[in-house]
Order: structure tokens, then C-alpha cells, then sequence
């Protein structure tokens, strides 16, 4: 391009120069004439032009060259896309980082028909040592009728010991790839925070007394800790379940959220095995307050805390567990001051306002009833659903598994009981096997006798034969009964047992 | 004629050249530096990948339904056990939320904001604004000063920012300073504000964020390195003390006073009132019918003392407050009923106490009030 440029152009100047020769201050007289003028300007050659720009342009291109190496050398890390186009191209970059959000929380109040109006709901779980729990909590969460996409999760792993982490991520990631474009959820967080608990997990220490308190502090300090990560302001509604719950209608969301009230629960039962009685309150924490317990609470020091369903403190409280009524009206509902945390729904401007699980003794109680307390405290409708129950898993504890075993021993001590009876049964029909075949070849004897003897007497005979048919089955049955008795002494041993367990 | 001269004999290449030179010395006065590039770099990678995201990190704008389709969003994991909050936040990257309760806008608030040496990058910017007419035009200035900031220098511009409206109306119509101070509006007002802190906490606070500073919307003048200087005390609540510049007329010069009288240590005067009233009194500092006799933090300030000399508390004032976030995580927040007959930041630092943390003054360290 270049030099065609160029020569294009002193060729163009050539007339130019004759015409203006003038101004030389040469006369135009022998215009016509062929001649060199020593004045005029000759471009060079462009064989010559040509191999300078050449070298030029070779000595440019060595340049940046050297300068683009030195560039790469210097700051390895820097592309060199932003620098060659002037930063135009990175600039277009950050535009599409995205860094204001406007919210307005009066969009996000939660209302009664939620699912309507695409209210978003964020479901909380702590999980510490839950890998057993987690399939079964993720049938519950194919299940939910409410949009999934509405429903943010927020998982917090603890100091759990477990497969946990790496079970809940792939579930989840499962959950999210799912085909079926009704299935994935929300946002999902998996926050992973080590509070260094010194608690077990295993029923018997976190059900005993002694652990209670601190134990709750702890639990409620993991609460915080996921809510205040998760919580996000978009959210109208939060929702906590526990991942051990084994049975809830998959509607839970929309029945809970019909009520339209600031915090509410279910009542939470658990199946117990028949000899236990079948079924059982589990959670006791949902209750009203009583003039015993808000006496007692004043006798307390500042950082006691009250725990439901131990001797040590007789409270008097109507639990929402012990109101239930299986054919009752499921709609019911009963206002409550501390609740349970096994499945709670609470509009998230509960939680904007600032009401926590608080770690700390307040009012005299920690975690999930200091909520309920708070939320009272702030004025906040606090409800609880006696007749609409979901079922938490049932675990053995130590003295169930202790009886179970000993029922275990005496099953199989009892079997083989029962074995060896049935072996020495046998024994002895073998041993004395024949008496009935000598029997029937008796029996047979005698009828041939009688039949010869009362030959002649044939209208006697044939009433004989008839009466005879009947005592046959007789003969039968009485065969047959030696092996009945051991079952009945089984049913008899289970009855027995179970009075026993009742009684107890 | 000399100029047309010059162009017909200057040769292309030499054209060349000199673009080219232009073109680098471009490049290298305004072209970004290695540290813009590495800031840039940062901002990327802290971006997440949808709206849904933890408002504290910028996402990254993106098709979200693909053909009609709703993508759902990755699975995030988030490791809390690596959220510090130490004395050198700066040196380990620890990210700091500034959050602040906007009742009107003031130019110099943004300006003193903008001037805060702490890593832009690693600041998120959060407000709550009522949604009246007040806030509406606070809300405009707001947003016009943001899209200048944002759109500006990339060393200036913040992490991301959030703009909240309440959902629950202001206690007070008129925000006048005789009129917010009235005692009896005291409680409702501060009742107020504490839902409006709580509600703009909770809601941004994530799990990637490593300081709290409350800043309050009418603090026109900090030290630059406000962040830094109270984050290097490595106090889980550090509160500096707030004053106010005023044109003294009898002096003929100006002169600062002390604004803010709820960073104080207790007293058993305040002890005994609080035992004789009701469970939903609350004690307030300042006013002369309530004589607590606490010592009072404004009144501490020595001239000629150290900036680092370090008081402590039992009551905070929120005006300027860095907060480590795991107090707040912890369940801290700022009671808006009588929470042992003390209320918003006073009852917050009590309520952090019940859970183990201690608040810290820092006397001779101010920060100064709007004078209207």
C-alpha cells in the first residue's frame, strides 16, 4: 500500500511543478520545450525509498517486539489484551459487573398466598454428623409442592466427623443438574464453620440435662451464624427443618404459610415401636408460658437457662405436643411463647427486626424458646398448630436400645425354647411313631368284625357306619394337636411382655 | 506554505512512528497499571455468577434464562473458618462492610467516604433509607453520586453497594435536631432506628464479610485511615469519639464540642435508676432529668493525649463503630425494645457482652458531626 501511495503522488506532482514554475521567477517561454530544470524537484527513485522503509519498518517491528516480550516478561500475569486496545476491551469488561442492587424490604413482607405473589423462601438446616439423615431429607425436599425455585437452601456443616460435606454437595449438585426443570432450587449455600464443640451428637449426651445449656448456647450460635450469612434481602419468608424429620405433608410450606402469622409451628410427634406404645410427643419446646415457670425464672441467677421435659424443672407449661388430638381440627391454632426447632416458619422481617436465637441466657432461655421469647418481646405473632402434626425420626436411646436387646435375648432364648420343644415332639412321635397306624389296623379289625357279626343285621349296620365317620375326624384332630400348644405359649409370652413395658 | 511543506515531506513512516510513540505514551499515562490490572483481577474473580448472590460481592451480568430456560444457580460452598478479622486487614484482605442508616445525604459524607484509604475493592458500601419523601430525595443524590463514583476511576470504585428501603415507617416525621432529641420521642426514634440497623445488618452482612464499621449518614470528617487505625487495636467493638465543629460567635473562630454522649462507662447511679423502673424503661444519656453520673467518653478526649489510648466501655455510641462481624454473627444486634433498660447501641454492646465480647473507646481518636 504504501509505496503505490507514494509514487502515486509524485507523479501527481509533477504538473503541478511546471505550472508553478512562475513563481521560480523563470519565465514560461520555452514551456514547450524539453527540458531539466535544476530548480524542479526530483523524487528519488523508489527502488531506494522502498528499501529504507523497509529496514524502518523491520526496525519497528524488532521494537515492539522486544517490547511486547519485555512486557510479557515483567508482568507475567498481566494480559496484554487491555494494553493493545487502549483499555477500550477491559473497561467493556466491568461493565458487565454488575455492583448496585436497589431492594425495597416493603416488596418482601410475606403474605398469606406467597406462592402467588413469588415470594422467595430461604430453608436453613444446620447439619453436624447428619449423613445418615441427608437421603431422606432430600426425598422430603423432591417432594415440596411450593416452586422451587422460590426456595433459596442454607446449609451449615459443623465439626461433624462424617461423610456430611462431601454427601450434601453431591446430592445437591444432583439436585441442581436434574432433568426435570421443576426440581433444581434457588440459591444454595453450603457454609462450612468449625465451632469447636466438645458436645456429642449421640442421643444420650445431648438429651441429658447437664448438657442442656450449653449445649443449646452452642446450637443457637451455629443458628446465627447461618442466618446472618444466608439471609438475604429478597427473602420473605425463612424456613428451619431439621433434617431428621421422617414424615411432613409435602405441603407444609403453603399450610404453614396460609395462617398468615409471624412465627409458627407444627406440632412434632415421633412413632415409637408397639411395645413403647406406638407413638409419642417428641418436641417439647413449643409451649405457653405459665405463672409457675415465670416464678421459677426469677428465682434463676442471670445465665440459667430453662430446658422443657426434665424433672429438675417442674414448669406447668401446656406443651403443644401433649394438646394434640389426631381427629382434630387441623387449622387450630394456639398461641405460644417459646417454640421448637424441629420446623419453623417465620417471615424474614422477623429476623430484619433482630430477632436471633440468642446464645445467651434470655429471659432465661437460649436458642429456639428465646426466639419464640424475642419474637414476643418484639411484638411478633408467635403460633403454634396443635393437631397438625409432622413425625420426627424415632432413635433409640441408650436404656430403648438396652431393653431391645434384652427382648432380642429373650426371643432367642424363647426360640429355642420352642425349638427343642418342637425337636423333643418329634422325638417322641417317632419313638412311639406307630400307635396309629396299630390304630387304624385296630380299628379296621374291629369294624371288619362288626361288620361280619352284624352282617345279618343290615339297618343296624349302616347306622354304625354312620355314626363311626364322625368319631374318625375326632381320632384326626386329637393326632394333629400335640404341635399347637407352643404357639399359643408365644402369644401368651408376647402379651405378657407387653403389659410388662406398659408398666414400666 | 511551511506547514504544507513539512506534511508533503514527511514520510509515512515517520507517521508511523509517532502514532505509535503517542499510542505508548498513552498507554503508559493513563493505560492501567500492574496494580489497577491486579485490582481489576480481584473484582473479577470476588464476582459471583448471579443476582442471587451474597449482596456483598459484584455479579456478573449474564443471560439468565438461556432459550426460555431457567438456569439454576451453582452449588456455592462458603468457608467461614477462613473469615478473619485481625489488627492487619489491609495485608490479609479481609473485606469490610460500611452500613449506614440514610435519612437525608450529605455531599460532604460522600466525599469524606471517597477519601478513606482502605482498599476500595474490599469495601461494600450498604444503606437503608425510609421510603418517604425525605428519603426519596436522599435517595436520587445517592444514586446520582454512586453511578459517578462507580462509573469513575476503577481505584475509587467500591466493591458493590446496596440500597435498601424500609418497610416500616419512621418514627418521626420531622428530623430536625431539637425535635430528635425531645425525650419522650427518644425511645420511638431510637426503637426505630434500631429495626432500620438490624434490618440493613442482617440482610448484607453474607459470609465473606470480616469488619462491621457503622458509619452515620451525617459524619462529614474521619482521619483517611479510619478503617485501618481502628482495625490495627484488634478489639472485637471499637467506637472513636465523635465530635461536632461549630462557628463560635463569641470567640470568632471555630471550635469542636462533643456530639456523641452514648459511649460511656457505667455507674452505679445508672445501676440504681435502672433497678427502680419498669421492664420497658430505658435509661438515655444526656438529659438532666436522669442524672446517671456515668463517665462519659466525650468528655475524655485529652488534646495533647494519644490517639491510641485505649478506654473501656460498657455503652456505644453509633455514629462511627467497627464491629468485628463474627459479634453480629453471634446474634449481637441492636435491641429495639429495653433490653436491661438500655436500647439500640447501648443495648447492643450490653447484648454483645452477655455473649463474651467487650467493647473499647478510643478517647483522643475523632471523627466529626454534621453541624446543622
Amino acid at each position: 500500500m504504501l509505496p503505490s501511495y507514494a509514487s502515486s503522488s509524485s507523479a501527481k506532482m509533477m504538473p503541478r511543478h511546471q505550472a508553478g514554475s512562475y513563481s521560480n521567477g523563470y519565465p514560461r517561454a520555452k514551456s514547450e520545450a524539453y527540458s531539466i530544470s535544476p530548480h524542479r524537484f526530483h523524487s528519488r527513485t523508489s527502488p531506494p525509498a522502498l528499501r529504507r522503509r523497509r529496514q524502518l519498518i523491520f526496525r519497528l517491528a524488532i521494537i515492539v517486539a522486544v517490547g511486547v516480550f519485555f512486557t510479557c516478561f515483567i508482568w507475567p500475569g498481566a494480559s496484554l489484551l487491555p494494553v493493545l486496545s487502549l483499555g477500550l476491551l477491559s473497561s467493556s469488561e466491568d461493565f458487565q459487573l454488575e455492583t448496585v442492587r436497589y431492594y425495597d424490604l416493603s416488596n418482601v413482607k410475606g403474605t398469606a398466598r406467597g406462592w402467588e405473589r413469588e415470594e422467595r423462601i430461604l430453608l436453613c438446616a444446620p447439619l453436624r454428623d447428619a449423613e445418615s439423615h441427608l437421603r431422606m431429607f432430600f426425598s422430603h425436599l423432591h417432594n415440596f409442592t411450593y416452586p422451587h425455585h422460590l426456595i433459596d437452601l442454607a446449609f451449615l456443616v459443623s465439626d461433624s466427623k462424617d461423610n456430611t460435606l462431601s454427601l450434601l454437595s453431591e446430592l445437591l449438585e444432583e439436585l441442581q443438574a436434574d432433568p426435570d426443570p421443576k426440581q433444581p432450587y434457588g440459591e444454595i449455600s453450603i457454609i462450612e464453620k468449625d465451632f469447636g464443640q466438645k458436645v456429642n451428637q449421640d442421643v444420650e449426651s445431648r438429651h441429658g440435662f447437664a448438657a442442656q445449656a450449653s449445649r443449646r448456647k452452642l446450637m443457637a450460635q451455629a443458628r446465627n451464624w447461618l442466618l446472618s450469612a444466608a439471609l438475604r434481602p429478597y427473602h420473605s419468608w425463612v424456613y428451619w427443618r431439621d433434617v431428621d424429620v421422617e414424615t411432613a405433608p409435602t405441603t407444609i410450606l403453603e399450610d404453614l404459610m396460609r395462617h398468615n402469622k409471624d412465627v409458627i409451628v407444627p406440632n412434632v410427634w415421633r412413632p415409637l415401636p408397639d411395645w413403647l406404645g406406638g407413638e409419642q410427643p417428641y418436641d417439647l419446646n413449643s409451649w405457653q408460658e405459665s405463672e409457675t415457670a415465670l416464678a421459677l425464672a426469677d428465682t434463676l441467677d442471670e445465665d440459667a437457662v430453662i430446658v422443657e421435659g426434665y424433672a429438675e424443672y417442674a414448669t406447668w407449661r401446656p406443651h403443644l405436643a401433649y394438646l394434640r388430638d389426631p381427629y382434630g381440627d387441623p387449622d387450630m391454632e394456639m398461641d405460644i411463647d417459646g417454640v421448637g426447632g424441629v420446623s419453623i416458619l417465620a417471615k424474614a422481617k422477623v429476623f430484619r427486626a433482630g430477632v436471633h436465637f440468642p446464645a445467651f441466657s434470655f429471659q432465661k432461655h437460649a436458642e429456639t424458646e428465646g426466639f419464640g421469647k424475642m419474637a414476643k418481646r418484639m411484638k411478633f405473632s408467635v403460633v403454634g398448630l396443635p393437631h397438625y402434626t409432622i413425625w420426627h425420626l424415632y432413635e433409640p436411646s441408650v436404656d430403648d436400645i438396652r431393653h431391645m436387646e434384652e427382648m432380642e435375648a429373650e426371643r432367642v432364648v424363647r426360640e429355642r425354647e420352642e425349638k427343642e420343644r418342637a425337636e423333643r415332639a418329634e422325638k417322641i412321635k417317632n419313638q412311639f411313631a406307630d400307635p396309629n397306624s396299630q390304630w387304624e389296623k385296630d380299628k379296621a379289625d374291629i369294624q371288619n368284625e362288626a361288620i361280619k357279626a352284624k352282617a345279618n343285621e343290615e339297618k343296624v349296620a349302616k347306622e354304625k357306619a354312620a355314626a363311626r365317620k364322625p368319631a374318625d375326624g375326632d381320632a384326626k384332630q386329637a393326632v394333629a394337636g400335640p404341635e399347637k400348644p407352643p404357639e399359643k405359649a408365644q402369644e401368651g409370652g408376647q402379651k405378657g411382655k407387653k403389659q410388662d413395658s406398659k408398666a414400666q | 506554505m511551511g506547514s504544507v511543506r513539512s506534511l508533503r515531506r514527511s514520510n509515512p513512516v515517520t507517521v508511523i512512528v509517532g502514532v505509535v510513540l503517542c499510542v505508548v505514551i498513552m498507554v503508559f499515562l493513563f493505560g492501567p497499571s500492574s496494580a489497577d490490572i491486579a485490582t481489576s483481577q480481584f473484582r473479577r474473580a470476588n464476582s459471583a455468577s448471579n443476582p442471587l448472590s451474597p449482596p456483598t460481592l459484584p455479579f456478573r451480568k449474564s443471560n439468565d434464562k438461556a432459550n426460555g430456560k431457567r438456569i439454576p444457580p451453582p452449588v456455592v460452598h462458603y468457608q467461614m473458618n477462613n473469615v478473619t478479622s485481625t489488627s492487619d486487614p489491609e495485608g490479609n484482605r479481609e473485606t469490610v462492610l460500611i452500613l449506614t442508616p440514610l435519612a437525608r445525604f450529605y455531599q460532604e459524607y460522600w466525599d469524606n467516604l471517597l477519601k478513606l484509604t482502605y482498599p476500595h475493592e474490599l469495601i461494600t458500601l450498604a444503606f437503608i433509607i425510609p421510603k418517604n419523601r425525605e428519603g426519596n430525595a436522599a435517595t436520587t443524590a445517592l444514586q446520582e453520586q454512586i453511578t459517578k463514583t462507580q462509573e469513575g476511576a476503577e481505584k475509587k470504585r467500591f466493591a458493590s453497594i446496596i440500597i435498601e428501603r424500609q418497610d416500616f415507617d419512621p418514627a418521626l416525621v420531622t428530623q430536625t435536631e431539637a425535635e430528635r432529641h425531645k425525650m419522650e420521642n427518644q425511645k420511638s426514634r431510637r426503637a426505630a432506628m434500631s429495626r432500620a440497623r438490624n434490618s440493613l445488618l442482617f440482610t448484607t452482612l453474607g459470609p465473606t464479610t470480616s469488619w462491621v464499621l457503622w458509619l452515620d449518614a451525617d459524619i462529614i470528617e474521619t482521619p483517611p485511615n479510619l478503617i485501618q487505625d481502628l482495625a490495627s487495636h484488634n478489639k472485637p467493638i471499637i467506637v472513636p469519639n465523635c465530635f461536632q465543629r461549630y462557628w463560635d460567635p463569641a470567640a470568632k473562630e471555630r471550635q469542636e464540642r462533643p456530639y456523641d454522649f452514648n459511649s460511656w462507662q457505667d455507674s452505679e447511679a445508672a445501676q440504681d435508676l435502672a433497678k427502680q423502673m419498669g421492664p420497658d424503661d430505658i435509661l438515655l444519656e444526656g438529659y438532666a432529668d436522669m442524672a446517671t453520673y456515668r463517665t462519659l467518653m466525650a468528655y475524655m478526649a485529652d488534646d495533647a493525649g494519644d490517639i491510641h489510648t485505649e478506654v473501656p466501655l460498657d455503652g456505644v455510641g453509633g455514629t462511627a463503630l467497627l464491629v468485628k462481624a463474627d459479634v453480629h454473627r453471634d446474634g449481637a444486634m441492636f435491641p429495639p425494645f429495653a433490653f436491661y433498660h438500655l436500647i439500640e447501641t447501648e443495648g447492643f454492646a450490653k447484648m454483645a457482652k452477655r455473649l463474651g465480647w467487650t467493647a473499647t473507646g478510643l478517647p483522643n481518636y475523632k471523627v466529626y458531626h454534621y453541624n446543622e
